[in-house]
């Protein structure tokens, strides 16, 4: 199943949330505000970076362009929208609103 | 009290309306001559980084607005210094001169402005029997 977050990890507890249920080895997809965890030198980096051992994370290109985050951390992969629908065919979605 | 307002911006930008609304307001009271500070954050940094494109959203770049308001005498942008670091942001990496100030800092700029317009506030749900719920977009 793919997991999908869309607010700040600094604003909400959305990414927590999502890492504590999502099992291992789940795909998860950061878009709109989720990005923001995507970027490097943040406080939220060291809980993406161990959430990379366990899972696939996807940061979707449109959402980093339009706010500005070009520092992406490693092991993130970084998609355009075909990417996303490829994602959402196949897998079912949790959407973590 | 003289006609001192803080606009406080704490939300990011793309992500929900209040970015572009909170710089809607800054253009509509800047005409009348106010005394205007800009006030980010949490995430309310994220609206005054550098670089933004959201062509692919099909919106308008809100980062690029925010130096054109010296134009119109809004030049006092005060940043929290501990929401920077916590997004591995630097006063370089914005799009404006900013003073990056304290908590305490900002309490006493609020305090002083007499006047604070909030762009974050959680607004009620329409047509779901009126439980109190934070709006998203």
């Amino acid at each position: 199943m793919l997991y999908t977050v869309n607010k700040s990890p600094f604003s909400t507890n959305h990414l927590d949330s999502v890492l504590q249920i999502a099992p291992a080895g789940a795909p998860i997809l950061l878009y709109e505000d989720g990005i923001y965890a995507a970027a490097r030198g943040t406080q939220a980096a060291t809980l993406v970076q161990s959430a990379l051992a366990n899972h696939p994370i996807y940061a979707l290109q449109a959402d980093l362009e339009a706010r500005g985050i070009t520092a992406v951390l490693e092991g993130i992969q970084v998609i355009n929208y075909d990417g996303f629908v490829q994602l959402v065919e196949e897998h079912d979605v949790a959407p973590w609103l | 009290m003289g006609n001192q307002v803080a606009v406080l911006m704490r939300k990011a930008p793309y992500g929900s309306v209040y970015t572009a609304e909170g710089f809607r307001t800054l253009m509509g009271i800047a005409v009348f001559e106010m005394d205007i500070r800009v006030v980010c954050v949490d995430d309310g940094v994220y609206a005054l980084v550098k670089g933004q494109n959201p062509t692919k959203l099909d919106m308008k770049p809100l980062g690029d607005g925010f130096p054109a308001l010296a134009e119109f005498g809004v030049k006092d942008f005060y940043v929290h210094d501990q929401a920077l670091t916590e997004r591995g942001l630097t006063v370089d990496d914005l799009v404006v001169p900013v003073q990056a100030v304290s908590s305490a800092q900002i309490a006493q700029i609020l305090q002083e402005s007499g006047k604070v317009l909030p762009f974050y506030l959680p607004l009620p749900r329409l047509g779901r029997g009126g439980e109190k719920s934070c709006y998203t977009l």
